[in-house]
């Protein structure tokens, strides 16, 4: 007994030794397996930072804060936000409206785009017409519903003559490559889409994302209150700090296959060729003038407009939350002055 | 002293004790969570539960129904059914394996192999047998539960009935068949009931977790979306529902397994 007390009371004084090794104020940032967000995976396995408590990469270094990485699925990553258990968490534009209703949140870091990355794939039907009263199985108030609901729009169709059924991406992947005589239409997002079409050979892509590009965004959203904590803004500065130079290793000749691996390494078993297919149907924004061109742009104020409507419309929000692009006090605001901030100290 | 019996008046009382404990927890936890953030959705007061009372029961603009009410009709249907089949199939087989050293030797393995498989793991192959609709769950659940259950009947029916009574049966001129039905499995039925109810746990996982995958309706689907959409209002009503039900079923299985087995000591 003596000796397991002893042994918890030195286990507890070496953690409180560990964390006071950095006296840098330390916040924690979740992501979830995607091509940009495993960004910060790869940051931390290539040293650019430091994903342990109380550990400083160069980077971290740089703006004298700590960052905390936390890998978890992407459902969790939002209630872990919502219940302020971390302070910065990946997500995307429209699954950051109900977490905003409780915490106030700041867009810092467009990450990406979906150009094709969420796709309705069908066996044996051609034609949009022909998908009428066929059930279409996807995420039920996700993007994949708002990607398919946009392309009917786009197309001309009435969303009530299609049937839009609720389904896990990956369990209706699965169900469309074993049951295609019940399962004929899916809308899933990358990885499932292109192993989809990889292992199901008469699969094939009725319609996509590409026909609404920068509507479906990908990001990096902080909590107010732990923007206003001291180093809040250090914290900003690094994460972005960060993507951008991940993103600088991929664009040069001699790194960019290995990073590109790395990025893909757990996100599905495509091979390299595939990734770089990925990567073009997942557009980052790889540099910060791309992202303050979005974040400041006319275009999203519209789309974050027909967002807001779409999630009101289809039963995900109770209430719409108040926008606003700049320094507001809204309930989500984005932000293109952390960038300019890390632009400004290159 | 260990073992001492209390008076019933004291057991409701410890009993409601309990229940008092876990809402004064829950209420400190709410009330810690919204000092820190007083907009918080994820640990709802009191008064969010309430709307969220409301909210399940009202009828719903997009679908037009209530909530709780399609989805209490999906998933308990769907238990119902597929727990039947599993109870059915598995004291057919614990039956045949407990008369019969032929079957036991042809099922025994098989049963103590897939016993160890969680049924939702293998979705692919269900959704290849039998679709994707009603039928799946229940072959999940059913499936789900069958290997312990058969198992449990086959001990009991080979341990639980002492060979004199068998014997005795044949002398008083009973067919097996008659044996079978009129003296082993009515030997068998309370232990197969509790392994019953033990396994309603068990089922109620793999059905939500069935219905968290694929389900369009039900308490799986309906926990999975408001949890993402951060509504925990109603996905803790969904789960008070849940524990009420499960009560419930277990008092209602003990009641009958009294009714139908008054003989059989506890």
């Amino acid at each position: 007994m003596k000796r397991i007390l002893l042994a918890l009371f030195a286990a507890v004084t070496l953690t409180g030794c560990d964390s006071a090794a950095s006296n840098q104020p330390s916040f924690t940032l979740a992501w979830s397996e995607y091509p940009s967000w495993s960004v910060f995976g790869v940051a931390d396995q290539k040293k650019l930072i430091d994903g342990a408590k109380g550990k400083l990469g160069p980077i971290e270094e740089k703006w004298q804060v700590d960052i905390v990485l936390r890998q978890a699925d992407y459902d969790p990553c939002l209630s872990m936000f919502a219940s302020n258990v971390i302070d910065a968490v990946c997500m995307t534009n429209m699954d950051a409206l109900n977490p905003a209703l409780g915490r106030r949140s700041v867009a810092i870091l467009p990450t990406s785009t979906s150009v094709g990355a969420d796709a309705c794939v069908t066996v044996g039907i051609d034609s949009v017409a022909q998908l009428r009263g066929t059930p279409v199985y996807g995420l039920e108030k996700s993007v994949s519903e708002y990607c398919f609901v946009r392309n009917l729009e786009l197309l001309g169709e009435k969303e009530s003559d299609h049937k839009f059924t609720n389904m896990d991406p990956a369990a209706a992947a699965t169900a469309l490559q074993t049951n295609s005589a019940e399962t004929k239409a899916i809308v899933v997002w990358n990885p499932f889409v292109m192993q989809t079409l990889k292992a199901k050979k008469d699969a094939k892509v009725l319609f996509d994302s590409s026909t609404i590009p920068e509507e479906i965004i990908d990001m990096v959203v902080i909590g107010r209150d732990a923007l206003d904590k001291p180093g809040g803004d250090r914290f900003a500065h690094a994460v972005i700090d960060a993507f951008y130079q991940l993103n600088a290793m991929m664009a040069a000749p001699a790194t960019g296959d290995d990073t590109l691996k790395a990025i893909g390494a757990k996100f599905s078993d495509l091979s390299l060729e595939e990734m770089r297919e990925v990567v073009k149907q997942t557009r980052f924004y790889s540099t910060p003038d791309a992202a303050i061109r979005l974040f400041e742009g006319d275009k999203l104020k519209e789309t974050m407009t027909n967002v807001v409507a779409f999630c009101v419309d289809h039963g995900i929000v109770d209430k719409a939350p108040t926008i606003d692009y700049g320094m507001g006090k809204s309930d989500l605001t984005f932000s293109g002055e952390y960038i300019r901030a890390v632009q400004a100290k290159q | 002293m260990i073992r001492s019996p209390i008076r019933y008046r004291t057991r409701v009382i410890l009993g409601v004790v309990g229940v008092l404990v876990v809402a004064l927890a829950y209420t400190w936890l709410s009330y810690r969570q919204h000092q820190i953030n007083p907009t918080d959705q994820t640990i709802p007061t009191w008064q969010q539960l309430a709307a969220g009372v409301g909210k399940v029961l009202e009828v719903d603009e997009f679908s037009g129904d209530r909530w709780l009410v399609t989805d209490v009709k999906a998933t308990f249907y769907r238990l119902f059914v597929g727990m039947a089949s599993g109870v059915f199939l598995s004291v057919v087989l614990g039956l045949l394996m407990g008369c019969y050293s032929a079957m036991e030797a042809l099922f025994h393995p098989t049963l103590s192999f897939l016993a160890k498989i969680p049924p939702t793991a293998m979705m692919a192959v269900f959704f290849v047998l039998v679709g994707i609709n009603f039928e799946m769950y229940v072959c999940m659940i059913a499936f789900g539960v069958m290997p312990s259950l058969a198992q449990t009947v086959y001990l009991s029916a080979r341990n639980d009935v002492p060979d004199e009574l068998i014997h005795k049966s044949y002398t008083l001129g009973a067919s097996q068949a008659e044996v079978i039905w009129n003296v082993i499995y009515k030997q068998t039925l309370p232990k197969v009931l509790d392994a019953a109810r033990l396994q309603m746990g068990p089922a109620m996982v793999f059905l939500i977790a069935a219905e968290w995958m694929v389900g369009a309706e039900g308490f799986g689907y309906r926990i999975k979306i408001q949890q993402r959409l951060l509504d925990m209002r109603v996905v803790y009503v969904y789960l008070i529902v849940l524990g009420g039900a499960g009560f419930l079923l277990d008092t209602a299985l003990i009641r009958l397994r009294r009714r139908l087995c008054p003989w059989y000591a506890e």
